[in-house]
This record gives C-alpha cells, sequence and structure tokens, in this order.
C-alpha cells in the first residue's frame, strides 16, 4: 500500500531537504497547497520514497523559497501554479507571466488567486465583465 | 534567416489547445516555449462546493481519455481518508477498468500518431481495434467514456459470469491486432523514418525534468507506480514494465505498443482470479473525516496524483489534481531543439499530451 508520511519542516529547511531528495534520486510527486483550519497557509512538498510518499509540510508562510534551481520544471511548474491560486510568492521565481489564468484575473488590489477568492466574488467579477 | 513559428493554440495535429512559439533558423527550431491554460474550468476550485460523490462525477470530467483514473485516484483519498477498506472483487473490478482504459488510451495515441506521420492506412486499423475495447467497456460500464464505475467503496457494476467469458476471450482476440500493429510499428520503414532519431529526450534530461509514465519509459527510466507503489488490486498480478532507451518518438510508439501486452496480462489475471463477494460498501454518501491523504496511480499517460483534505464535512476542504501532462508539457521545448519545424507537431503530440487533464 502506498503510505503516508507527514514530516513538518520549517521555510529554511526546504531547499536542504529538496537537495538531499535530488542527490538520492527522489522525484518529486508534487507540491500541495491548502489553507487549514486555522486560517494558515498549509503547503506540502511530496517526494516519492517508494511504496511511500515523504510529505514536508510548512505551515504559516506565504513566502518560500523556490526549488526550479533544483528540480527545474517539475518544481518551477506546480510554484507558478500554486501563485496563480494561492498568491503565494516563491523567492526567484518569475511570475510575470500567468501559467493557466488569465493576465487579467487579478484586481487593482492585487486579488483573484482563485482558491481564495470566495466563490460568488469570481462569479460576481465575471456577470460585471458579461462573461456569465 | 531567424523566424518566430506561431504552433496553436488550435493543434495542428490533436485537436486541442495548446500554444508553441518556436524560434528557428532556416527550418531548424534553435528553441521554444510552450503556452497553456487555454482551457482552465477551475475544477479544484468547484470540488471544494461538492460532496465526494458528486466530486467523483466532477473529477471524472477532467479527461475524457483517463476519465477513470481520476475517479480511482479521488476515491482511493477519501477511502485512506477515511479507514474504508474496499471489498476486494470491487478492488479487481477498478483494475480492469483502468487497464481497459490504458489499451485504448494507448491504441488512440499510436493511431493518431501514424496520422501525424502520414500513415492513415494505419492509423484506420488501430482505431478498428479499439472499437474492441471501446465496445468491451460500454458494455461493462454502460458507456464509451466518463465510466462511472468507481463509488466510494468499492465499485459500482459487477462484472457477471457472462461479460467475464467475453472479456477473456476478448484478450485473445485482441492478441492477433495487436502483434500485427506492433511488428509494423516496430518494422515499417515510413513509421521508422519519421520517428527515429526525432524528438530525443535523454535519459538524463527526463529525470531531471522530472518526466513521466511511458514518455520517461521510453527515455530509459524505470518507473511505474502500479509496480514501484502498489495500490488496490495491483500488488496480486504479475507484470513487466517495458523500457526502451532511445528517446525518441520511435521510442514512445514501441513503448506504448508493449504496454498494451502488460494491459492485456493484468485483465487476464484479474478476471481468472476475480474474487467472489460484494462489489462496494453500500454506495453510502460519507462525511470526510478530518485528515490529509495523497495517492498516486499510473493512469495511461504517467503518474497521475491527487490530494484530498478532510474537514469533517459533507464537502471536501480541499481537492489537488496533479496530473501527468504536468509534468510531460515543460519539456516538449527542450525535445523540439535542433529539429525542423516538419517534425514540431509529432514531438509536441508524442508526448501523448492531455490539455484537457492539464488545465482542470
Amino acid at each position: 500500500m502506498q503510505e503516508y508520511k507527514r514530516i513538518d519542516i520549517q521555510k529554511d529547511q526546504i531547499v536542504p531537504v529538496a537537495e538531499r531528495m535530488r542527490r538520492e534520486g527522489r522525484y518529486l510527486v508534487m507540491i500541495h497547497a491548502f489553507i487549514n483550519k486555522d486560517g494558515q497557509m498549509d503547503v506540502s512538498y511530496e517526494y516519492a520514497v517508494d511504496p511511500e510518499i515523504e510529505s514536508y509540510h510548512v505551515v504559516g508562510e506565504t513566502t518560500l523559497p523556490s526549488i526550479a534551481m533544483i528540480y527545474d520544471v517539475a518544481a518551477e511548474w506546480p510554484e507558478r501554479e500554486l501563485n496563480e491560486l494561492f498568491g503565494i510568492e516563491f523567492e526567484g521565481l518569475d511570475t510575470s507571466k500567468r501559467l493557466f489564468l488569465p493576465e487579467d484575473m487579478l484586481d487593482p488590489e492585487g486579488r483573484g488567486q482563485i482558491m481564495v477568492t470566495p466563490l460568488s466574488e469570481l462569479v460576481e467579477k465575471n456577470r460585471k465583465e458579461g462573461t456569465v | 534567416m531567424s523566424y518566430i513559428v506561431p504552433v496553436g493554440p488550435y493543434h495542428p495535429s490533436l485537436e486541442e489547445p495548446i500554444h508553441a512559439r518556436l524560434y528557428t533558423e532556416g527550418e531548424v527550431i534553435k528553441d521554444a516555449e510552450v503556452f497553456v491554460g487555454y482551457n482552465h474550468r477551475g475544477i479544484e476550485k468547484l470540488a471544494t462546493e461538492r460532496n465526494c460523490i458528486q466530486t467523483l462525477v466532477l473529477v471524472e470530467r477532467v479527461c475524457g481519455i483517463c476519465s477513470h483514473s481520476h475517479a480511482f485516484t479521488y476515491a482511493m483519498c477519501v477511502e485512506k481518508i477515511n479507514g474504508i477498506e474496499v471489498p476486494k472483487r470491487g478492488d479487481y473490478i477498478r483494475v480492469i477498468t483502468a487497464e481497459l482504459e490504458r489499451l485504448h488510451s494507448h491504441f488512440l495515441w499510436l493511431g493518431i500518431a501514424c496520422h501525424i506521420i502520414g500513415h492513415d492506412s494505419m492509423f484506420m486499423h488501430i482505431w478498428d481495434e479499439r472499437e474492441l475495447v471501446m465496445d468491451l467497456l460500454e458494455k461493462m460500464t454502460g458507456n464509451r467514456v466518463n465510466y462511472a464505475m468507481v463509488t466510494i467503496g468499492g465499485s459500482r457494476r459487477d462484472v457477471s459470469d457472462e461479460l467475464r467469458r467475453e472479456l477473456l476471450d476478448a484478450c485473445d482476440k485482441l492478441k492477433a491486432p495487436l502483434d500485427r500493429i506492433t511488428e509494423i510499428a516496430v518494422t515499417d520503414k515510413t513509421i521508422a523514418l519519421r520517428t527515429k532519431g526525432v524528438g530525443v529526450l535523454t535519459r538524463e534530461d527526463a529525470i531531471r525534468l522530472g518526466a513521466v509514465g511511458p514518455h520517461a519509459r521510453a527515455s530509459g527510466v524505470d518507473i511505474d507506480v502500479r509496480r514501484d507503489a502498489p495500490y488496490s488490486a495491483y500488488g496480486d498480478f504479475e507484470f513487466g514494465v517495458p523500457v526502451v532507451d532511445s528517446g525518441d518518438v520511435y521510442a514512445r510508439v514501441v513503448v506504448r505498443a508493449l504496454e498494451c501486452y502488460e494491459s492485456i496480462k493484468i485483465i487476464r489475471q484479474a478476471l481468472e482470479n476475480l474474487p467472489e463477494g460484494p462489489i462496494n460498501l453500500g454506495n453510502k454518501l460519507v462525511k470526510i473525516k478530518e485528515g490529509q491523504a495523497v495517492c498516486r496511480h499510473e493512469a495511461p499517460r504517467g503518474q497521475l496524483s491527487h490530494m484530498v483534505v478532510g474537514d469533517g464535512s459533507i464537502n471536501n476542504h480541499r481537492v489537488s489534481i496533479h496530473v501527468p501532462s504536468f509534468k510531460n508539457t515543460p519539456t516538449i521545448p527542450h525535445m523540439l531543439r535542433n529539429n525542423t519545424v516538419a517534425d514540431a507537431g509529432l514531438i509536441i503530440a508524442s508526448i501523448d499530451p492531455c490539455f484537457s487533464c492539464l488545465d482542470r
């Protein structure tokens, strides 16, 4: 069975963990994020240590170091996606272009990441623009 | 002379939206960029407003080809959070559907590859054989796509003795056409001329860029979640993982053709040893307990992972879906470099991209 092992780390351990995993030839399955019940951002780096997944969690941080220099596009695309969905900033990551969402998703205050904006607000925005 | 050649977003060979920008010197591609996001539907956002049964329906709509893979992976996550043990027969039926899905997906891609190459008679021949698989899926699940075979705690439809015999017969029937397709794919001069040495992704690059599935296995990377981290009933079956080293489009054709044999092997074993007993735990709507799970499945295009977070309510707190095309699409610019513009369509299509999956 696929087991799931959660390991909580601090922000400054993200890069050393990624470097160790890369050295060991581990595969970066994904970088996931969600907002936990305390309203804090929970970002998890999932590495395949077959047959297990080692999941390194960083909680309560919205600015994180990028690991794109270690895992190349396998980390760059998930980081860009999380930037668009949650507004998480990855230091050193070029987010000048949108990966998935339209360039005009953000309002003048910089809000509009779809996972943190209520659905009703997104519907209202689309209605004003005449797209629904 | 340098040119920038735009390809897509209406793709010239696959009817899917991707935009590639080719930076060329004469006819040779020196660099390339890919742009996605033309089909983003916000499915992860929608999932937070739905319960687990509604989400099964929703995630199946992520992709028209590997719809079962999404429902399968999502269900495994919810079952893991809630500590639900799926009846063995339910697991076997999930695996049979997943492998039939892989067969139809690989037949579909092999056909399209031949069409792009210009070998249209082969394309029609492969798609003709694919219809046999589609008919089986329709008979088994009621649908040609979006099978709705998965429920939380098992499968929704049983396999009768009559259908079991028919599926076993079909495994025999598929052997001869598959032999013919593989022989032509491996030995035909037209296919070899258009695919050998084209769109090479080296083993080092495949590992560095995180390629998955048949795309990685065609570059000599020996990975397969079904074998490396067995889940559902996959631990009960013996099967091989074809790996080819050359990393070109030809290798991708060969790997997919060989994988069809392994899928048939798995289906046969599952049918011959189909356990007695219930197929599910009653098709009930459950609350998703507080917790988090990540599950992986080897979808036809490679490793698919879902993360589900539950907060004890009826709806998902978060569903995160990461598809094989998310890993394979960024490798396209590396494969395009130093190839000709004429091969760009084939190289882009050679990863078996699914932009519907990728955009979610």
